[in-house]
Parts: C-alpha cells; sequence; structure tokens
C-alpha cells in the first residue's frame, strides 16, 4: 500500500513539534486508506459479510434521520473525513468537511436547529450502498463499498454517486474512520448539506 | 482583433436600478444576463487566479470570465498570460483540466500548437495552409494586471489601470495580504465548488449585508453559543462599531475588526484537531500568531467576481441567469509556523458546514420569490439617504446595517449597463 507523505513543514518552526507530528499520523493514516483503496487484493468474503450489515444500518439511520442513534456508533478517536477529490489529503487540501467526535456532535445539533435554513426543511434521502468489500485491519477490518445518494429538498431533485471507505473497530464494529468520495464535488453541487 | 461595441445591444434597461429599489428583471431575464456577460464581466477587470498557482513555466489554470473559457498561464520568461481558452483553428477548447502544465498547447482537433505565450508555434502539414502571418492567429489575449499576487484581467479596449479600479480598496487588499508574515499570501489546490440555482448578483446583495448575519446564520450563532463562544456574526447588528464602506467601481468593505476587541481567534469554536496545535503555538511563544488561523475580519468584495471572507476567496461564477457557482479557494500563510496552516484548514470548514448552506438557502429562496411577475420591486432603502457624497467618487460610510453597499456596488452596475465599454481580445 502506497503511503502518502504528509507534506514537509516549512516557514520558521521547521522543527516539527510532537503535537503536530501527532495530528499529521493521523491525516497521513487517513490519506492512506485512500490512496491505497485501489491497490488493495480480492477483498476476505467472511469479513465483507461481517461489514455488510453495518454499513446497511448506517445508511438506514442516516435516511431515517435518526442522526442521534448514528452519533453512537462512532469511537471515542473517530473523523470523517468528505474530501474535495481522491486524491487529497487532509493536510493539504480543502475538504468539504473533516470531523472528529467533537464536530460531529455538532453536526447533529446544527441539523436540529430550527434556524439552520440549509436543512430547514430537512433533505430526504435514499443511500443505495452497493459493492461491499473488506480486509483485515487492526483491531477489525476496512471495508469500501459504492454509494447512491439520491436527494430531494424543496421540490428538487439531485442524484450523487461515489464510495465510502470505513474503518471499523471492536467488537461492535465502531466506526472509526469513514472517507466519502464524491466525484461531483469536483465540478460543483448543490447544497450538500445532507452528505454524511 | 474584432471590437465588440455593445450600444447597439440595448434593452430597455433604464429605470431597473433606482436609488432606494430594483426591479426582479435584472435577477430574472436571460437577455439581462446576457448583457452583463459582456458589459460587466468581460469590460470589467476580474480576478483570474494567483501567482503562486502557476509557479514554474508552463504551469497553467483555467476558469471562466463571464462565461468565457480562459487559461491563466505562465511564460517561458516567467510572464503570467490570460489567454483565451480557445483554439484559432475551429475554436476548439484547448485545455481541458482544471490546472496542469504544458510546454505547448495542442489542439486535440487538428493540432494546432500554441506557446503558452499565446502564439502560435505550429501547424500540421504547413504547406497546403494559406496562412502566411501566424501572428495573426495567436491566441485571443486578455489585458493583465497584478496587485499583491493576484491576478486580474480584462477584455475591455481601454481599461482603466489596475491600481485605479482599486482606488481605496488597496487599503483593506494590502491589510488582508500584510497580516501574512512577510506578506507572503498563497492559495491552496482545490477548491470547493457550490452552486446555487439563483442569479449571481444574490451575492453580491449577501457579501456586505451586516443584518442578515443575525437572522439567516441564527444557527451559526447558536452553535457559538452552546460552547460560550460568541462568534463574530452574533454581534447587534444595531450597536456593534463594525463599519461598513460603499467604495468606488462597486467595491465594497464591511470592518468587522472594531466590533471584536478580543480579537478574531477568541471568535472560533474549538475545530477538530485544534488543542494540539493551539498548544504547539503557545508553547513556542507564539501565541499572536493564532488570529492568522481565521481570517483578517475585513470582508472585501471586489466587483464583479472576487470576494475576500474569513481566509477565503470566494470567486463568483456566472452559470445562467438562474444558476451560479461560487468557487472557495484557500489562502495560506506559507512564511508562518506550519500549524497556521494546519488550523486554517479546519476553521475553513466551519463556516462552509454551518454559514454557507443557510446562505445558499437564502439565494434558492430569494429566486423563487422573485419569479413573481406581480411583485416586481426589491427594497434597498435601509440607511438611506447616503449621508456623504453619494454621488461622487467618495467612500461611503456607514453601520453595518445600511444598504449603502448594495446601492452603491449596483448603481455601478447600472452604469456599465447602460454606457458599455467597448471589448476586445488583443
Amino acid at each position: 500500500m502506497t503511503v502518502a507523505a504528509a507534506r514537509p513543514p516549512d516557514g520558521p518552526s521547521a522543527e516539527m513539534s510532537a503535537a503536530q507530528a501527532a495530528v499529521l499520523a493521523r491525516y497521513d493514516e487517513m490519506a492512506a486508506l485512500l490512496v491505497g483503496m485501489d491497490d488493495r487484493p480480492r477483498a476476505d468474503p467472511g469479513l465483507t459479510a461481517e461489514a455488510a450489515p453495518a454499513l446497511l444500518h448506517e445508511a438506514r439511520l442516516l435516511d431515517a434521520g435518526r442522526f442521534e442513534d448514528w452519533l453512537e456508533g462512532w469511537t471515542s478517536d473517530a473523523v470523517l473525513w468528505l474530501p474535495l477529490s481522491a486524491r487529497a489529503h487532509p493536510g493539504t487540501d480543502q475538504s468539504l468537511l473533516l470531523d472528529d467526535r467533537r464536530r460531529l456532535a455538532e453536526r447533529v445539533d446544527w441539523r436540529r436547529e430550527p434556524s439552520a435554513w440549509g436543512q430547514h426543511p430537512p433533505s430526504r434521502t435514499t443511500r443505495v450502498v452497493g459493492s461491499i468489500e473488506a480486509w483485515p485491519a487492526a483491531n477489525g477490518l476496512v471495508a469500501r463499498s459504492t454509494l447512491l445518494i439520491d436527494e430531494h429538498r424543496h421540490g428538487r431533485h439531485q442524484a450523487l454517486a461515489g464510495y465510502q471507505i470505513h474503518e471499523l473497530v471492536g467488537d461492535d464494529l465502531h466506526r472509526r474512520t469513514k472517507i466519502l468520495v464524491v466525484p461531483a464535488l469536483g465540478t460543483g453541487v448543490r447544497n450538500p448539506s445532507f452528505l454524511l | 482583433m474584432t471590437v465588440i461595441n455593445s450600444d447597439t445591444a440595448t434593452a430597455d434597461f433604464e429605470g431597473l436600478v433606482q436609488p432606494h429599489r430594483v426591479h426582479r428583471r435584472i435577477y430574472t431575464d436571460p437577455a439581462i444576463f446576457e448583457m452583463e456577460m459582456t458589459r460587466v464581466f468581460a469590460a470589467s477587470w476580474c480576478y483570474v487566479g494567483h501567482e503562486s498557482e502557476i509557479p514554474a513555466p508552463g504551469d497553467y489554470r483555467t476558469t471562466t470570465l463571464g462565461l468565457r473559457p480562459v487559461l491563466m498561464t505562465r511564460a517561458r520568461d516567467g510572464a503570467v498570460n490570460v489567454l483565451l481558452n480557445r483554439c484559432t483553428h475551429r475554436g476548439t477548447v484547448l485545455a481541458a483540466e482544471a490546472s496542469g502544465c504544458a510546454k505547448r498547447f495542442v489542439c486535440p482537433y487538428h493540432g494546432w500548437t500554441f506557446a503558452p505565450d499565446g502564439q502560435l508555434v505550429a501547424i500540421p502539414f504547413p504547406a497546403d495552409h494559406a496562412v502566411e502571418d501566424r501572428s495573426t492567429l495567436s491566441l485571443g489575449r486578455l489585458a493583465t494586471a497584478s496587485y499583491r499576487g493576484f491576478v486580474f484581467a480584462t477584455l475591455n479596449a481601454e481599461p482603466e489601470p489596475l491600481d485605479c479600479w482599486l482606488g481605496e480598496a488597496r487599503e483593506a487588499f494590502d491589510t488582508i495580504v500584510d497580516r501574512h508574515p512577510g506578506g507572503d499570501i498563497g492559495v491552496m489546490g482545490s477548491p470547493h465548488l457550490l452552486e446555487f440555482v439563483g442569479n449571481w448578483k444574490l451575492s453580491w446583495d449577501n457579501a456586505a449585508d451586516g443584518l442578515h448575519a443575525t437572522f439567516a446564520h441564527e444557527s451559526y450563532n447558536t452553535l457559538g453559543e452552546m460552547v460560550d463562544t460568541e462568534t463574530v456574526l452574533a454581534r447587534d447588528p444595531g450597536s456593534t462599531p463594525m463599519v461598513s464602506k460603499a467604495l468606488r467601481n462597486g467595491h465594497m468593505v464591511v470592518d468587522q475588526r472594531p466590533g471584536i476587541p478580543q480579537g478574531p481567534w477568541a471568535t472560533m469554536r474549538r475545530v477538530p484537531f485544534r488543542e494540539p496545535l493551539e498548544t504547539a503555538l503557545v508553547d513556542a511563544g507564539e501565541e499572536s500568531l493564532l488570529d492568522l488561523a481565521t481570517g483578517s475580519m475585513i470582508n472585501l468584495s471586489l466587483f464583479p467576481n472576487l470576494l475576500f471572507v474569513g481566509n477565503q476567496l470566494l470567486v463568483i461564477e456566472p452559470v445562467a441567469v438562474d444558476r451560479t457557482r461560487l468557487q472557495l479557494w484557500l489562502t495560506s500563510a506559507p512564511s508562518a509556523p506550519s500549524e497556521i496552516d494546519l488550523l486554517r484548514l479546519r476553521v475553513d470548514e466551519d463556516f462552509v458546514n454551518f454559514g454557507t448552506p443557510d446562505d445558499l438557502d437564502m439565494f434558492e429562496r430569494v429566486q423563487r420569490g422573485l419569479s413573481i411577475p406581480e411583485m416586481e420591486w426589491i427594497d434597498m432603502s435601509r440607511g438611506l439617504p447616503d449621508s456623504d457624497a453619494a454621488d461622487g467618487d467618495a467612500t461611503i460610510y456607514g453601520p453595518i446595517t445600511s444598504e449603502a453597499p448594495q446601492r452603491r456596488y449596483l448603481a455601478h452596475y447600472a452604469k456599465l449597463m447602460t454606457t458599455p465599454a467597448a471589448t476586445r481580445a488583443r
């Protein structure tokens, strides 16, 4: 698997602080998951069968608007990342979002806030999860799946497609990392605040 | 090359922009939109890109300027060119990628080959080609000028010098650039691209609108309240000492700094991965640099297509009368400790996720409302009369609840639409 190198630090404080190195290590880990995905061998059938219910459950919770329940399924060190391209790095490129557990909770609060006009009235979504594959990973598995999201809002409709990478850990297969790649983000989409 | 004198392309524009109100048609009429693409976007200086995006000879980036595909290139001599991205043979768009590096632009249709400075350098099978003077077949060229590394271009046949066109806006422009150590500002790779079903001027009406922050961005301010953070948008617009300025040529400034004496960083919630990076800067004795991680708190709008908001460059790209694409570019501080740019990335996402969706919804709601033919007018009278020098070139100052900036840019817009300048490719 190719590991994307973090950008070498530049500017006056060229010696990287330990804190910065820790942040970049997490970012590198995520970038490596993304960049290395296409090089992976054929998936593990048992793990693929194990991953499928977790991915379908997540899609069902999101489509039902059960965001609080969805929030329960993340580890304390979780990251949700929506890059703008499949070649992006969290430390050098803008992302649509990169949420830690704290901002995930804020996001759920925002969705519930009646004055969050961008999601009130809310988007009605239907997710179609397909092509699930999974491989072993430390303390769990890594899964890749394709995703179609059909969205209706204000009498308008858009359909977006992409793929998602999940790092699921522990007995409950909690989400530690989720990366959602939607190529249309690179060309311009309308109010993407329904994407999670 | 051909000079387009658009005097003849008149529409009954007179009376649509009045001092206190504007007519819905300037947001809904496709014929007006088509005129705007030449009279406003081709005839004004427009922002194209930043020099740091094309550091080496052959580097290029594509964008549009009033729907016209354009190409910003770095030539072998180091000069920046802005060219029409159109083969002079049959009209094929030459560069299809958003950016790249090319020693030559070879047309994929018939192989005509252009240098990064636009010169035609090769035609295949030249023996049977009648063209004798290849210099007449260079790529169309725009007048190009830079300010502090920001590249602007125009098709105006006789443009005002860029410095003059910027005028009083240079003060805010310089402040935004000079807060970066060494005056060194960069632009990161790929932009967010967001579209809305609405006219491009809706984002202009919003850009210096200090009042909407209280209502449209209530959800953003509520997120701040939940963690005892007073966001910059949460201030009472009726009493804040923040200042709005309506400048010549439709430019606008909202200076929020007087309203946030505790500094920009204090207005930010705890973005992801904030603590370790913040601690590292504090431990290094560079706490004062933290303000760089968030915006300058000066919103500068350069009519018609560039807004400085936070650490973003927001480029307004009209697509159709009721469709607009926003390019959101993130600026970097290359000579600051690298923690700053790492923080900027996460700060950048904050408003894009919890503020921008609410703006986009307002734009689309307004566009839907403006579809009602029986309701013709939009009120723009708040803060009238404009106290000082409304008819002259001087800056009009006001509280951030004043609609003077909107009135001023629309008056400039109306002038461009009714007294069109000739445009031409060079």
